[in-house]
């Protein structure tokens, strides 16, 4: 049996006790078991990946043939010479531009293939002898006497990476290396200009990152024109058929793209992944009625209706609902018999010889007439093979407009090869991969930039383990494309900037980030309360219970003393 | 006292037998209230044959009781309802011995204090004549064996029913104080369910005031006996955890069983608080809730047990009910252990305000669980807010009557002066 003040006192010890409990035990638990998880983040790393301070190295060897230079500038060569130009974009970005020269001269063996009767013999005669890598140049200097090239041309652009370059004669250029070696190295930049890499083309591909004021109405288009840079493409052809009853139409798309699309694909295989279908479409009109031209005897659409073409068509195209790959789509419109033939005109009002145009960023359409394959009296539906070469002869331009292969007219007194069997030179690859490099490495900091400005204001995003491996991996690469790219290996610049937008972009995109971003903080009272509150309330109370009466003894003791 | 025993006994056999054979032993072995994912006899069934293919019985998240059950059954398993009967049988013979050892010791302390004058004249209503006394045993087994409830969970097959057996030899050997045995059965009642730990405190309590040992944390002898019966626990413990883990080569019992009981992965409903609350939970801040849900049971040990230290059996039966109301899978089974003590402090129970109002509410729920379960699943008029407002209730209910009860029970244990004012404040 107890006493009140003994029952008292053991109430008082068990609100302690609970109160104890619940701030010993209950608090830290409800701090480690209810905060975001938020895994580390290379932020240091990062920060220094957004001022981009990119260095581009192109190795160039200069050639010199007999009867460039004169026995006394030729024991000063070989020699290597090395020349940087500076470029400040924007306050970010900075851009430099390393050429390594090497002058020397030429061997017996190039000095035979450059005898050959024309420039196109001697390019691939002198591929036989040397291989330069991917990202390197190689110009031979020829004498002003020499007969490679016609009259009015200085430069030629050979298929590999090799061009012919023709110099004036000692007088005009001077006696000793150095003048000789200044009058060459404007040239010389000029050619690389046009074979590697120019300012203009790679500020373009700094866009994204960049915003520049834009140029002349060409240079935007030309801008345009090609698809932004991406991991894979999907190619589509399309046969588009709009009077079956009329014409039986077949057309050998596999061996065509076998003959004519798969080299050319197999050689930017270290660009992107590509994958091809094709489809025919049947009763599919063009959205615009054309004109009927009685001085042509033709049906005819003109630049501007063409624009209307593309909509109504694209709605039935279909496409591959698997990947998140661009689509290119190459379309070949048969007019129906009762618009045949059917020409397209140009601004000038002109007929379009290739009958083709395209859009950027889209495909191409080409109008292919048959009408003159059957004559009025023939049996409907009347069979017909289309020429695939043609249209693939068409095709294949445009696929390289789109793709960005070859985007400016080269400058005067220049003369390029026609491209190889392939449908591309080599020189022309290595300038796709220099800029597809710089926009992968600018996207990929734009990207991983403003993730971490993101994950660093907003405190509610969940940083899960693989966020931070996918962010660690991206600036890994990126570090790594960069410092390539700064020693000139320039496939392996592109493969990590490649794998580097990859892992960017699978971070930023990545789901588990939102898993508690909109959750507003008084929908965590509405999840406490109700538990808690009504617990606390009687804690509360026994707790001041217990101080009101340790102060009312307090006064009685004060007084009792007093 | 031996032949009433027997007779009701005989009638309590004879009501499960006939409910075994009849049609409702099915229908009753399926209802949520009566069998959880801890105590479902199909589940042990399930174990039992995953055991014969030479799997794990704890492949397939089916069952999940003790591996000692699982072998027990596999030897008993033709004559399971044999066996679920004596184990009731154990269970109310343990507590009908537990209660009379009880009440001796009641009535001593009782005839003491009244030599000593310790009781003022008007609370003579209070005291207990032996007469009342004398009934009490048969009728804690009674209200154990003929309890619906403890029908229900027996037909049923449930393993609540063994539960409930070592916990009543806990009781008993508590009472009769045996330490070594005492050690055993809650280290076996915990080794089944981890919440009986909590009845570690009240036993600690009850055996050292029965051997004379002051409760006092400055003494060395309090200390040595905790230090003693810990030992004795926790080696029971570690014995059966590796027995377990040598009768089925694994450890892959521990998260099936205890993980199981902790962590709460499965969300049927049933008479509990739990399921509705982790149903809607965010996933977010469901570790911290399932932490403090937890804590819930074994937070009312420490402040109990400050308050009730001379009443270590009624702290007994007030943490069979926290655990029975708390618990993250509780079944009626649970309910009719701790229901069958009622008898023993009847003498109280006039002082009750709301002995009524909770008996009714209980009643009401029981008869409503099954009625509001049948409009939820089969005919889809209802939802599982209703059932749950119907468990909110019982549960409200359960903890109320427990409250007062302990709320009566420390005033009538308060002697002097106060005793009047308290009988009055109470009445």
């Amino acid at each position: 049996m107890a006493t009140t003040e003994v029952e008292r006192r053991r109430g008082q010890l068990a609100a302690l006790s609970i109160a104890a409990v619940v701030i010993l035990i209950g608090v830290p638990l409800w701090w480690r078991t209810t905060e975001t998880y938020r895994a580390w983040l290379p932020v240091s790393q990062i920060q220094e990946l957004a001022n981009l301070q990119l260095q581009l190295s192109a190795d160039v060897e200069v050639v010199f043939a007999r009867g460039t230079v004169t026995p006394e500038q030729q024991k000063k060569v070989p020699l290597t010479l090395t020349q940087d130009d500076e470029h400040v974009v924007d306050e970010d970005t900075a851009l430099r531009y390393r050429y390594e020269t090497r002058y020397r001269t030429a061997t017996i063996m190039e000095e035979d293939a450059l005898n050959q009767p024309t420039a196109a013999e001697a390019d691939l005669s002198l591929h036989t002898l040397s291989e330069s890598p991917c990202g390197s140049l190689v110009v031979y200097v020829i004498p002003e006497s020499s007969s490679l090239l016609p009259e009015d041309v200085d430069v030629y652009v050979g298929q590999r990476r090799t061009a012919l370059l023709r110099i004036g004669a000692q007088t005009r250029v001077g006696r000793t290396l150095e003048q000789l070696l200044s009058h060459l190295e404007p040239r010389v930049k000029q050619v690389l200009q046009v074979m590697s890499f120019s300012h203009t083309d790679i500020t373009a591909a700094l866009s994204d990152r960049v915003r520049l004021s834009p140029g002349n109405k060409e240079s935007i288009a030309d801008s345009m024109r090609a698809f932004k840079s991406s991991p894979g493409y999907e190619i589509t052809f399309s046969l588009l058929n709009p009077d079956p009853k009329s014409h039986r139409l077949h057309w050998d798309i596999e061996g065509a793209v076998q003959t004519y699309i798969q080299p050319l694909l197999r050689k930017l295989a270290p660009l992107a992944n590509f994958s091809i279908d094709s489809q025919t479409l049947y009763y599919a009109m063009l959205g615009v009625n054309p004109r009927f031209d009685s001085s042509r005897s033709a049906y005819t659409l003109n630049s501007d209706s063409l624009a209307h073409v593309i909509n109504p068509v694209e709605a039935r195209l279909g496409s591959n609902a698997a990947s998140s790959n661009p689509v290119l789509n190459f379309l070949l419109y048969v007019p129906d018999a009762h618009h045949s033939p059917l020409h397209i005109n140009d601004h000038k009002k002109q007929e379009v010889p290739s009958n083709a145009f395209h859009s950027p960023r889209w495909g191409g359409i080409m109008v292919y007439n048959v009408n003159d394959f059957y004559g009025p009296e023939a049996a409907f539906p009347v069979d017909i093979n289309i020429d695939m070469a043609k249209v693939m002869g068409v095709f294949l331009a445009q696929l390289r407009l789109l793709l960005g292969v070859q985007s400016s007219a080269p400058p005067p007194r220049f003369l390029v090869a026609p491209c190889s069997s392939a449908g591309i030179a080599d020189w022309e690859l290595d300038r796709l991969m220099w800029s597809r490099s710089v926009e992968n490495i600018a996207t990929a900091t734009t990207t991983i930039t403003s993730l971490a400005q993101l994950l660093d204001q907003i405190g509610n995003i969940v940083i899960n383990d693989n966020i931070a491996q996918q962010v660690s991996s991206a600036v890994t690469s990126l570090q790594l494309a960069v410092a390539e790219l700064e020693s000139g290996n320039l496939r392996f610049a592109l493969q990590y900037s490649k794998e580097a937008i990859l892992a960017s972009e699978r971070a930023f995109f990545d789901p588990s980030l939102l898993h508690l971003l909109y959750f507003p903080d008084d929908q965590k009272f509405a999840i406490y309360i109700p538990l808690f509150l009504p617990m606390c309330v009687p804690i509360l109370l026994s707790l001041l219970k217990i101080v009101s009466d340790a102060r009312q003894r307090r006064r009685e003791k004060h007084a009792k003393a007093d | 006292m031996a032949a009433p025993l027997t007779l009701l006994l005989i009638l309590a056999v004879t009501i499960r037998a006939a409910l075994y054979r009849s049609s409702l032993a099915d229908l009753i072995a399926e209802r949520v209230e009566v069998v959880s994912p801890l105590t479902a006899w199909k589940r042990v069934v399930e174990g039992l044959a995953l055991l014969d293919l030479g799997v794990s019985p704890y492949a397939g998240d089916v069952f999940h009781e003790t591996p000692l059950i699982i072998y027990l059954f596999h030897f008993l398993v033709d004559y399971a309802e044999i066996t679920f009967m004596v184990t009731d049988v154990i269970t109310a013979v343990a507590l009908y011995l537990a209660v009379k050892d009880y009440n001796k010791q009641v009535f001593r302390k009782q005839k003491y204090a009244l030599e000593a004058e310790r009781y003022p004249l008007d609370c003579l209503e209070l005291i207990r004549s032996p007469k009342e006394m004398y009934y009490i045993p048969l009728k804690v087994a009674m209200f154990y064996l003929l309890n619906p409830f403890t029908i229900l969970s027996c037909v049923a097959k449930s393993t609540c029913g063994l539960n409930n057996a070592v916990i009543a030899l806990f009781i008993l050997t508590t009472i009769k104080g045996n330490v070594l045995l005492s050690a055993i059965f809650l280290s076996l009642a915990t080794y089944q369910s981890i919440y009986p730990l909590t009845l570690c405190a009240p036993a600690l309590l009850y055996l050292t005031q029965r051997q004379y040992i002051p409760v006092n944390f400055r003494r060395f002898s309090f200390w040595w006996f905790v230090a003693q019966y810990a030992f004795m626990y926790l080696g029971s413990l570690f014995v059966m955890i590796c027995l377990s883990f040598f009768l089925l080569g694994s450890w892959d019992y521990l998260p099936s069983v205890y993980g199981f009981i902790l962590s709460v992965p499965d969300l049927t409903p049933n008479i509990g608080l739990f399921w509705y609350f982790f149903a809607e939970m965010f996933e977010h801040f469901r570790l911290f809730f399932l932490c403090v849900f937890q804590i819930n049971i074994f937070f009312y040990t420490i402040p109990l047990s400050i308050k009730l230290k001379e009443h270590p059996v009624f702290l007994i039966f007030m943490q069979l009910a926290v655990i029975s109301i708390f618990k993250s899978y509780p079944t009626v089974g649970d309910i009719a252990l701790y229901l069958a003590f009622l008898p023993v402090w009847s003498h109280l129970h006039r002082f009750l305000r709301n002995i009524f109002l909770v008996s009714c509410v209980l009643l009401a729920c029981s008869a409503l669980f099954p009625v509001l379960w049948h409009l939820w699943i089969y005919a889809g008029s209802a939802n599982s807010n209703f059932y749950y407002a119907i468990t909110l209730l019982f549960n409200v209910a359960q903890v109320g009557r427990t409250v007062t009860e302990t709320k009566v029970h420390l005033a009538a244990s308060v002697s002097g002066f106060v005793y009047r004012s308290c009988c009055l404040t109470v009445t």
